[in-house]
């Protein structure tokens, strides 16, 4: 009986071994697809408030490092235009630039957390990198079917040393090319307080690409969607290009 | 600039069909100084022109059209306590105005910014006060508030990705004249830095009151940092100053009007955070040797210098706060808080802004001054603003 306790306890372990090995590669899989080495897009950010109050941006987008240094500068509307920000180091550091006054301020981590221009994104939610790998430890849930797709279904669990976005994160990702389309973001009570739908994915250059993205606060009942326009993953930034002295172009 | 540079440099920059945005504002203010009750404000026009003849080259102008409206000649003795006054009349009027605020040409090559003409420097990372700023003197109720161009020749050479090294040199009739400053930017861990030194003069306030030329030749030293520590933003910057008055009418080099070579230190330590509340609070100190700490040692020259901007401050210490927390949908309420620590007076202002269109803002603000009648703050009683601006 108790060899028998033991082999169910060794399978049992081996099987959870098993899914937390699932789980990992799942995320590492993910990451690699969401962080191509470089990427230069364009697209369109809707801001949609619990009134119904719509304020629709434009921005140009530079990312670099496989999501470890990003720009992104605002073109439309007038009122921000010119304005930017970078982060270094999966958005650890932060630099915004105010063409109004031609001044660059250094962030601090507390702003991570800000909104951006208003919307349901933090500086932190756009900073991208290997940080569901290094911030997280992800834990298997199986499959879901989300909009007709079969999803691995991944738990990720913050490891507190490593400062991580969220306590927990629940991501959905498609089991036929790994393509993220759901991830709740949980609040130190495990309240589910923001969901992203990642939508209209296109292979470009080879890489299935989210067109649509949409964020809802089920806190502030507000939403946020970007859409992309353009993108590439060939372009090559040029040297230094992820500095203040781009910042300010 | 004189209105020949427009007339050369607009059908230039038309020519090479730049893009056009800007903004209109409208503001009206009302204010209590003492017994008085003054109603002013003015309606702006703000063109910026800007056109890329390709990657490397951008060509930019501003051009300000400034409408001012109700009061709109201003005593300085009103501003000042009248133990301070030597005379019953100092006016300043605000003329209507068509301004070339800034013309430029910035050309980027691989290791080298090139930006030349009229455009806006904004040094230092304080938000009320920067010490090392040679060129701007900020309002405290509106730091933020887009400065006046400079005529200069800027450069910036890129070190590595976090260091470059950037200087300014606006000339004047000789080179002992002209206006140098150099920094050295780079970072260390989480903190960013930056050394410089400067030269430059600046005519004196105390040659106004009896119509002659007064300059200053100035240097300066200084370093600032920013970074964060314990999840607080963190930023600090220190200027050592040297003032050596070389110029003015031998008459007035009198024991009351002599004015020796003057060294001093400016120092400002600000701290922000964003609370889980979302609240964001951002609090300054300034510490100005050049400023008087005691009250009753304030002569008009003092204010003459802080109101001019030749000073950076009328006394030594003082304190800033700002609180912001976006309330509602597009709704953001704040508040300003300055305070004189040297003569107890100081001044709150809390503010609504609303973004009510896109492009299109309302803000209204307030402030109350507290403090005895002789002191800073305490000679205004209160004060009301209310500005409109759209984005095109």
């Amino acid at each position: 009986m108790k060899y028998r306790l033991v082999l169910i306890s060794l399978f049992l372990f081996s099987m959870i071994q098993a899914q937390d090995k699932l789980a990992i590669n799942i995320i590492q899989a993910v990451t690699e697809l969401m962080s191509p080495e470089n990427m230069k897009s364009t697209g369109t950010q809707t801001i949609v408030t619990s009134s119904g109050k719509t304020r629709t941006f434009e921005f140009e987008s530079y990312m670099g490092g496989k999501g470890q240094s990003s720009l992104t500068r605002y073109t439309k509307p007038a009122a921000i235009r010119g304005q930017a920000f970078l982060t270094l180091n999966n958005a650890d550091d932060i630099w915004t630039y105010f063409p109004r006054t031609k001044r660059v301020r250094k962030l601090a981590s507390h702003a991570k957390k800000q909104k951006v221009q208003g919307s349901d994104f933090t500086y932190e939610d756009m900073g991208s990198g290997d940080v569901f790998m290094t911030k997280f430890t992800p834990k298997s849930q199986g499959e879901e079917i989300i909009n007709g797709d079969i999803c691995w279904k991944i738990e990720l669990i913050g490891i507190p040393e490593q400062d991580p976005p969220y306590p927990k994160i629940v991501m959905w990702a498609r089991k036929s090319d790994y393509s993220p389309v759901k991830l709740d973001y949980f609040n130190d009570n495990d309240f589910n307080s923001k969901t992203l739908l990642l939508s209209d994915i296109k292979i470009i250059e080879g890489l299935p690409t989210a067109m649509k993205v949409l964020m809802v606060d089920h806190k502030e009942h507000s939403s946020t969607s970007m859409e992309t326009l353009e993108a590439t993953y060939k372009w090559e930034p040029p040297k230094g290009f992820f500095s203040e002295r781009s910042l300010k172009k | 600039m004189k209105s020949w540079g427009i007339i050369l440099l607009l059908p230039c920059l038309l020519w090479a069909q730049p893009e056009f945005f800007g903004y209109f504002e409208s503001e009206a203010d009302v204010m209590q100084l003492g017994a008085e009750k003054y109603s002013f404000g003015y309606n702006k026009l703000r063109v910026d022109l800007e056109t890329r003849p390709n990657d490397n080259v951008l060509i930019g102008a501003n051009i300000n059209v400034q409408q001012y409206w109700g009061q709109t000649t201003w005593n300085i003795y009103d501003f000042i306590p009248g133990y301070a006054n030597i005379g019953s009349e100092m006016n300043i009027h605000l003329p209507d105005t068509i301004l070339l605020d800034n013309v430029y040409m910035k050309i980027s090559f691989p290791k080298l910014d090139l930006t030349i003409g009229k455009q806006q420097i904004s040094p230092g990372v304080g938000y009320a006060w920067n010490p090392t700023d040679i060129f701007n003197a900020k309002t405290l109720l509106d730091p933020s508030y887009e400065q006046t161009g400079v005529s200069v020749i800027q450069f910036e050479i890129p070190i590595n990705s976090r260091s470059s090294l950037s200087g300014v040199f606006k000339p004047e009739y000789n080179w002992d004249n002209s206006t140098k400053q150099a920094w050295l930017n780079s970072g260390l861990g989480r903190f960013d830095y930056s050394i410089t030194a400067a030269e430059y003069n600046w005519e004196s306030t105390r040659g106004l009151i009896y119509q002659y030329e007064s300059l200053e030749n100035r240097s300066l030293a200084g370093v600032s940092i920013v970074g964060e520590a314990f999840g607080w933003g963190l930023w600090s910057e220190f200027a050592y100053n040297h003032i050596e008055y070389y110029s003015g009418p031998e008459v007035w080099v009198s024991s009351f009007y002599y004015a020796p070579d003057v060294d001093f230190n400016e120092i400002v330590v600000g701290v922000d955070h964003t609370f889980d509340n979302s609240v964001y609070l951002l609090m300054e100190y300034l510490h100005n040797d050049y400023g008087k700490s005691v009250l009753d040692e304030l002569n008009i020259y003092d204010y003459l210098f802080s109101l001019s901007g030749n000073a950076r401050s009328l006394m030594q210490d003082y304190g800033f706060l700002y609180l912001m927390h976006q309330t509602f949908d597009f709704v953001s309420l704040s508040a300003i808080a300055i305070a004189n620590f040297n003569d107890g007076s100081g001044s709150v202002g809390p503010q609504v802004d609303w973004n009510i269109y896109q492009d299109t803002n309302i803000s209204l603000q307030s402030n109350f001054s507290w403090g005895a009648d002789n002191t800073e703050f305490g000679l205004q009683d209160w004060g009301l603003r209310l500005r409109l601006s759209s984005n095109f």
